[in-house]
């Protein structure tokens, strides 16, 4: 593998691919820091961008994005307890006690030593595993897909969201709306209302963009005095030991970073947990570890900063791991890259590995690069990411809007984009309020297709309920898928009830 | 006490019932020699959507009898937030197709700033002209294309 590797560092390391790379984790850092910006949106809202650009470059300029961001979050989060996205309440809960104590130099510094580690622990896993896990892929039929599939979505269903019928619903939705369009077989008109435009189906990036970044700004905006209100609430330190990590804290957090980079990593390659799963796992871990019960959040903990950080930072990359090798998105992010490989003219799944084996390891190099970067960016930028959250949310969002429509306008033909992120945008406002996962139907949206001609196929080799006998690994999958069905849904109800307790305590 | 579940269960099992028996049937061909009816894949997820809507009905309607809360409240804020920013969107379009490209989106920067308490002339100038200038730069100069 490392040879593979070295074979391709040439056009990895080319200057304009560095740049694209260097330019993706700053503006991913940059979106990250700001109050209520996620990856999520910093990367709907960039694919754009890499219209014009060459596959290897457009990929790795999103990685770099989502890799800024993800780490860039840790910044609002600890510096004015506004998490850009729910994977960094974590970071908030143990960090912003310390900033307020006048050490947020210090758990800022921890929080991005942290988040490297973890990220690239996960590229180097993904770079590992990926690849032996496509092999393998390819020997499954369209019988075992279809069963894997919808074992994937009532996982991601189960798990993405707190409850699972409405996760369900929301994966079937996904589905549905992706059936709008030319049907695959007879080439018939299906749910296009006449219109022309639905022809190709629902374009995806202003789907993505409607349900992300501009439901996002839908509640931000609404949110505004509170994000402005948090940044009076800083205090600084002139102590230096306040402004380091010294080495103390290294030994204190090295524990709790090894940890977190192994449950972020996990649950990553889950598809469906995503990061807020990883880096609560990992909080709660270090918490019962430390034994300091409500202190931990009281006085703040830079374990608690590095716990969660590392996770959170790792889920990023384990995630492309079932998306390059099975063609499944796991995550958000996955899904995305799936509309940026589609730009570009390339199937994420199996296949990948020969058809475009060149393009993915230069993807590993890239992916190994914006590791290195991230760390100086943002231990050099520091500072200047610091002032950056102060700015008003009235400067930003209406930036983000602007650039939403931009967005989708390039993608979507036009104005008709601009209405169909219009139309997403109010359903992501309602699935994010009223809690039916946005990220189950973004990736139902996106392997309905491949759903679709898979279940199609089978429905043509399986004639009969006995020659699925012929498909053991499709009846493991699809026992799992129903037995999912009843653990999730129990393990939900437990979940709620323990929080109903928790609140009337 | 939120009932939103209650009527989010109401609202796709209708949506599933206009699905399977209205939109289904009239916006989709028969298929004609295909093996498989194009429907086939529409019809399950609008099934399976409305009957889980009727459990999610269901459920919330007995966590009402039993006193409970089916959901959650927005905060009205949002609510207005969200209205603002479609309509602001909104006559942005209507703007671009009957008016200008660059009057749709100095305003809707322009009043999104202004709707959010921005009051600083040179931010209300600065930001609009330096985005207006960026797009022209990104469609005319970079990507070659006209807008509108």
């Amino acid at each position: 593998m490392l040879e593979e590797l070295y074979s391709v560092a040439g056009s990895a390391f080319a200057i304009g691919n560095l740049a694209w790379i260097l330019f993706g984790v700053t503006l991913g850092y940059l979106v990250g820091a700001l109050p209520g910006l996620g990856k999520g949106t910093a990367t709907a809202v960039a694919i754009p961008l890499t219209f014009y650009l060459e596959p290897l470059s457009a990929i790795a300029f999103l990685v770099g994005i989502s890799k800024g961001s993800t780490a860039g979050s840790a910044v609002s989060a600890i510096l004015l307890n506004t998490p850009g996205e729910p994977s960094s309440t974590p970071t908030a809960m143990a960090g912003y006690p310390l900033a307020r104590a006048g050490k947020a130099q210090k758990a800022l510094k921890m929080g991005l030593f942290a988040s490297v580690l973890g990220d690239l622990f996960s590229t180097i896993v993904l770079i590992l595993v990926a690849q032996e896990l496509a092999e393998y892929a390819l020997g499954i039929g369209p019988v075992e897909l279809t069963a894997i599939l919808a074992f994937s979505m009532v996982f991601i269903a189960g798990l993405s969201g707190r409850s699972m019928l409405k996760g369900l619903i929301a994966g079937l939705f996904g589905i549905l709306i992706s059936c709008m369009g030319l049907e695959i077989e007879t080439g018939s008109p299906r749910l296009t209302f006449g219109l022309i435009e639905l022809y190709d189906g629902l374009p995806l990036i202003p789907v993505a963009i409607g349900m992300l970044a501009l439901s996002e700004m839908m509640i931000q905006i609404g949110q505004r005095q509170r994000l402005a209100d948090e940044a009076d609430l800083l205090k600084g330190s002139s102590k230096r030991e306040d402004q380091i990590v010294t080495l103390a804290d290294w030994k204190n957090c090295i524990r709790p970073i090894v940890r977190g980079s192994l449950i972020g990593t996990v649950v990553g390659i889950l598809p469906g947990l995503g990061a807020s799963v990883g880096s609560f796992l990992s909080y709660g871990a270090e918490r019962r570890a430390s034994g300091r019960g409500a202190d931990f959040e009281e006085s703040g903990a830079i374990e608690g900063v590095a716990a969660a950080e590392s996770a959170d930072n790792a889920v990023v990359p384990a995630s492309l791991v079932p998306l390059f090798a099975i063609g499944i998105p796991g995550s958000v992010i996955a899904a995305i890259l799936i509309g940026a490989f589609t730009i570009q003219g390339i199937t994420p799944g199996p296949l990948l590995f020969l058809e475009n084996k060149d393009l993915i390891l230069g993807v590993y190099v890239s992916m190994l690069a914006a590791s290195v970067m991230l760390l100086f960016i943002g231990y050099f930028g520091q500072n200047m990411f610091a002032r950056i959250v102060r700015i008003s949310p009235a400067l930003i969002m209406p930036i983000v809007v602007f650039l939403c429509c931009i967005g989708a306008y390039l993608q979507g033909g036009g104005t008709f984009g601009i209405g169909v992120m219009i139309v997403f945008g109010i359903i992501g406002f309602f699935s994010k309020k009223y809690d039916f996962s946005f990220v189950t139907f973004l990736i139902g949206f996106v392997i309905g297709p491949s759903f679709e001609l898979s279940l199609r196929q089978s429905l043509g080799l399986v004639t009969d309920l006995p020659e699925l006998l012929d498909h053991p690994v499709a009846i493991v999958f699809a026992v799992l898928a129903v037995v999912g069905v009843w653990r999730l849904t129990v393990l939900q109800r437990k979940q709620m009830a323990e929080m109903a307790k928790a609140e009337t305590n | 006490m939120p009932k939103s579940d209650l009527y989010a269960g109401i609202g796709l099992m209708v949506f599933g019932l206009i699905t399977l028996f209205v939109l289904i049937p009239t916006q989709t061909s028969d298929g004609g020699d295909a093996s498989i009816s194009p429907a086939l894949l529409p019809q399950i997820c609008a099934v399976c959507i409305t009957g889980l809507a009727v459990l999610l009905t269901m459920q919330a309607a007995g966590k009402l009898k039993r006193g409970k809360a089916a959901g959650q409240a927005v905060p009205k804020a949002e609510w207005i937030s969200s209205v603002a920013v479609i309509a602001a969107v909104g006559v942005a379009v209507l703007l671009f197709k009957y008016v200008n490209p660059a009057v749709a989106a100095g305003l809707l920067i322009l009043g999104l700033m202004l709707y959010m308490g921005e009051r600083r002339i040179y931010f209300l100038v600065g930001i609009p002209a330096f985005l207006l200038i960026g797009a022209w730069l990104l469609f005319y100069k970079v990507l070659g294309t006209a807008i509108g």
